[in-house]
C-alpha cells in the first residue's frame, strides 16, 4: 500500500553560514495507512518545525516530503486530505466555537454538516455557540480537535493533542484517536509528551533530538530492545563477579541488574551455579517508554548501540 | 476562490473593527447629519432666497466621497485593512487556515473582502448624506437648483467613488504589505500611518524642498504616488489636471493616463510584493 506520508532527508535552517540554526537536520520516515504514528522528543528537538512542514506553513530547507505520494513542493493540493491540531488550537477570539468552525469549513469548500456532530464528538455540543475567548485551554484543544477532523481527513495530524485535559479527557482522546485508525482506517501521526499516552496509542514511533532522528521502531521492539534481567542471587558479590565477566551489570544492592538477552538466560544460570552463588530468581526487567525516551535524547545514543 | 471569499466575509462581518472602522462611516454620517438637521430646524432660519448652481449643488451632494480619499480616510482604511492583514498574525489563525487554500487565494479574498466592507460603507454613507442634505433642505424651505435628475446624482457620486478609489486602494496595499512584513497589528498600522503622512507631506511640501535639491526632488515628486493622485483627482472631478509650478521654473503637470499609469503601478507592486512575501512565509 501506497504510505501516507514520507519524509526523506528533511530539513530546515535559519539563517545562513556559521550563524545558520539547524532545526532539523535529515530527518527520513515513513507512515503507512491506518497508522498511528508518534513523533517523540523533547522541547526544542524539532518536532513543530517538522509538523509545520508537514502541513506547508514552514518552507524546508532541504529534502523531500510526500503527502499521498505527492510532493508538495508546488502542489499544496494533498494538504486538502489532511486535518491538523497545531500549537492548541488558534481560532479567532471574536467567534464562537460554532463559527469558528464554519470559517474553516468555507476555507476548505465544504459544507457545515458535520459541524454539530463533530462538536458533539470532542465535549463542546452546549459551548458551541460561546465565543472562543471565553474557552479554556482544554476546550480550545477540543475544538482544534473538531476542526482537525472537520474535512473527513485522510491524515490527522496532532501536535500536543493532550495538552491542557484533564485525567478523563486525555482518556476520552486516546479512544478517540484511536478508532480513527482502527474503525475509520484514518492515519494519525502524533507529537507528544506524555509519553504514557504515546505507548498506549502509537503503533509506530520516531524519536527526535536536536534535530536529528535518533531512532524509529514499533513500541514493542523499542522497549524489547531495552530490556534485561534482574537477578537475585547471594552471596551478591560472588554472583556479580560471575555475571560482570559476560554481560553489563549493576547492582541495586538487593539483586543484580543484567543487561542480557533472553537467549543469554542459561548461560547466567549455569555461571552463578558454577560461581558457587544460590539463584533465588531471574525475572525480566522492561523500562517503560520514558525511560527509554530520556536515556536516549539524554545520552543521544539509540537503544541498540 | 469563492469559498476564501466567504469564509473571509463571515469572519470579518463580526469583526469588531469592521463595527469601528467601516460601519461608523454610515453610523456616524447619519448621527452627525441628524444633529446637524435638528440644530439648524430648532434655530428656525429663513430659507436661502436663491438656488445653488446645479454644479454645486451636485458636489455637496457627493461630497462624503472627500473623506475616504482624504488624509484621515486613507489612515482609517490603513489601520482598517492592517488588522485584517495582521490579525491572522496575532491570533495565530494562519496555522488554522493556511494548510487549507493556496497562499494567493487567502490574501486575494482578504483584499476583496475589506474592500468590498469598506465600499459598502462609503456608498451608505455617501447615499445617506446625500439624501439627509436634501431632506435639511427641504425642510428648510431652500429652492433646489433647476436640471437635477437621478443621472446627475448618480453620476457625482460616480466621479466621487473614481476619486477616491486610487487612494483607498494605494492605502490597503501599503497597510497589507506592512502586516505581512511586520507580522504585528500595530507596527502595520504605525508604518502605515507614516507612510501616507510623509506621502502627503512631500507632495505638498516638494516646491519649497526643491530649492535645496533641485533636480532630485522634481524627479522623486513625478516618481512617488503623491501627486499622481491628487492629479487624478483633479482629472476626475473637475475634468483637468494639476499643474505644479516649482521654483526652478519647471511645471509638473501630467496627463491622467500618464498619473493613472505611475499610481497603478504602485498600487500593483505593493500587491505582488505582498502576494510574494506572503507566498515564501514561515508562519512558524
Amino acid at each position: 500500500m501506497e504510505p501516507v506520508l514520507e519524509l526523506a532527508d528533511l530539513s530546515k535552517s535559519y539563517g545562513r553560514g556559521e550563524r545558520a540554526v539547524h532545526a532539523v537536520r535529515h530527518v527520513s520516515l515513513t507512515v503507512g495507512p491506518a497508522e498511528v504514528y508518534g513523533f517523540l522528543g523533547p522541547n526544542g528537538a524539532g518536532k513543530s518545525t517538522t509538523i509545520r512542514m508537514l502541513l506547508g506553513l514552514i518552507r524546508p530547507s532541504g529534502g523531500e516530503l510526500r503527502l499521498f505520494g505527492q510532493t508538495l513542493a508546488d502542489n499544496p493540493s494533498p494538504l486538502r486530505r489532511v486535518g491538523s491540531l497545531v500549537d492548541g488550537g488558534n481560532f479567532y477570539p471574536f467567534l464562537s466555537g460554532r463559527r469558528n468552525l464554519e470559517v474553516l469549513a468555507r476555507t476548505m469548500g465544504r459544507g457545515r454538516e458535520r459541524i454539530g456532530d463533530l462538536l458533539a464528538q470532542v465535549g463542546l455540543a452546549k459551548d458551541g455557540g460561546r465565543k472562543v475567548k471565553g474557552y479554556s485551554t482544554g476546550m480550545r484543544q477540543r475544538l482544534g480537535v473538531a476542526a482537525a477532523l472537520l474535512g473527513d481527513p485522510d491524515l490527522i495530524i496532532l501536535d500536543e493533542p493532550a495538552n491542557g485535559l484533564d485525567a478523563a479527557g486525555i482518556q476520552e482522546m486516546r479512544i478517540l484517536i484511536r478508532s480513527l485508525a482502527e474503525e475509520h482506517g484514518k492515519t494519525v501521526f502524533l507529537s507528544s509528551h506524555l509519553l504514557h499516552e504515546v505507548q498506549q496509542l502509537c503503533d509506530r514511533v520516531a524519536i527526535i533530538s536536536q534535530g536529528t532522528m535518533i531512532h524509529e521502531s514499533r513500541i514493542a521492539d523499542l522497549l524489547r530492545h531495552d530490556s534485561g534481567y534482574r537477578v537475585e542471587a547471594t552471596p551478591v558479590s560472588v554472583a556479580e563477579a560471575a555475571l560482570a565477566a559476560r554481560w553489563p551489570t549493576q547492582s541495586d544492592g538487593e539483586a543484580l541488574l543484567v543487561d542480557a538477552s533472553r537467549e543469554d538466560v542459561p548461560d547466567m544460570v549455569r555461571r552463578l551455579v558454577g560461581a558457587g552463588a544460590d539463584v533465588h530468581a531471574v525475572a525480566p526487567t522492561q523500562r517503560n517508554l520514558e525511560e527509554v525516551f530520556l536515556s536516549m535524547t539524554q545520552s543521544g545514543e539509540t537503544p541498540d548501540a | 476562490m469563492l469559498d476564501a471569499f466567504s469564509a473571509e466575509t463571515l469572519k470579518l462581518r463580526r469583526h469588531r473593527a469592521t463595527w469601528f472602522l467601516v460601519w461608523i462611516f454610515p453610523i456616524g454620517a447619519l448621527i452627525l447629519y441628524s444633529i446637524a438637521i435638528m440644530v439648524q430646524l430648532s434655530r428656525g432660519l429663513p430659507p436661502s432666497p436663491v438656488a445653488p448652481e446645479l454644479e454645486t449643488w451636485l458636489n455637496n451632494a457627493a461630497n462624503f466621497w472627500g473623506l475616504p480619499r482624504s488624509g484621515f480616510g486613507r489612515i482609517i482604511v490603513t489601520a482598517y485593512v492592517a488588522i485584517v492583514f495582521a490579525g491572522e498574525y496575532a491570533w495565530n489563525t494562519w496555522k488554522l487556515i493556511v494548510p487549507h487554500r493556496a497562499r494567493p487565494s487567502l490574501i486575494a479574498a482578504k483584499f476583496a473582502v475589506s474592500l468590498l466592507l469598506l465600499y459598502t460603507a462609503f456608498l451608505a454613507a455617501a447615499l445617506l448624506v446625500n439624501l439627509l442634505g436634501t431632506l435639511n433642505d427641504m425642510a428648510r424651505g431652500n429652492p433646489l437648483p433647476e436640471g437635477i435628475s437621478a443621472g446627475a446624482i448618480a453620476m457625482a457620486h460616480v466621479k466621487g467613488f473614481a476619486a477616491s478609489l486610487p487612494g483607498v486602494l494605494l492605502s490597503a496595499a501599503i497597510a497589507a504589505l506592512a502586516a505581512i512584513l511586520t507580522r504585528t497589528t500595530a507596527a502595520a498600522i504605525v508604518i502605515g500611518i507614516i507612510v501616507i503622512t510623509l506621502e502627503q507631506l512631500f507632495t505638498a511640501f516638494a516646491p519649497v524642498l526643491s530649492l535645496y535639491l533641485p533636480g532630485m526632488v522634481e524627479g522623486l515628486y513625478t516618481m512617488l504616488p503623491g501627486y499622481h493622485l491628487a492629479n487624478l483627482t483633479s482629472w476626475i472631478l473637475d475634468g483637468s489636471g494639476m499643474v505644479v509650478p516649482f521654483p526652478n521654473g519647471a511645471t509638473v503637470a501630467w496627463g491622467w493616463q500618464g498619473s493613472a499609469a505611475v499610481v497603478a503601478a504602485w498600487i500593483v507592486g505593493l500587491m505582488t510584493l505582498s502576494f510574494w512575501r506572503f507566498g515564501r512565509q514561515d508562519i512558524n
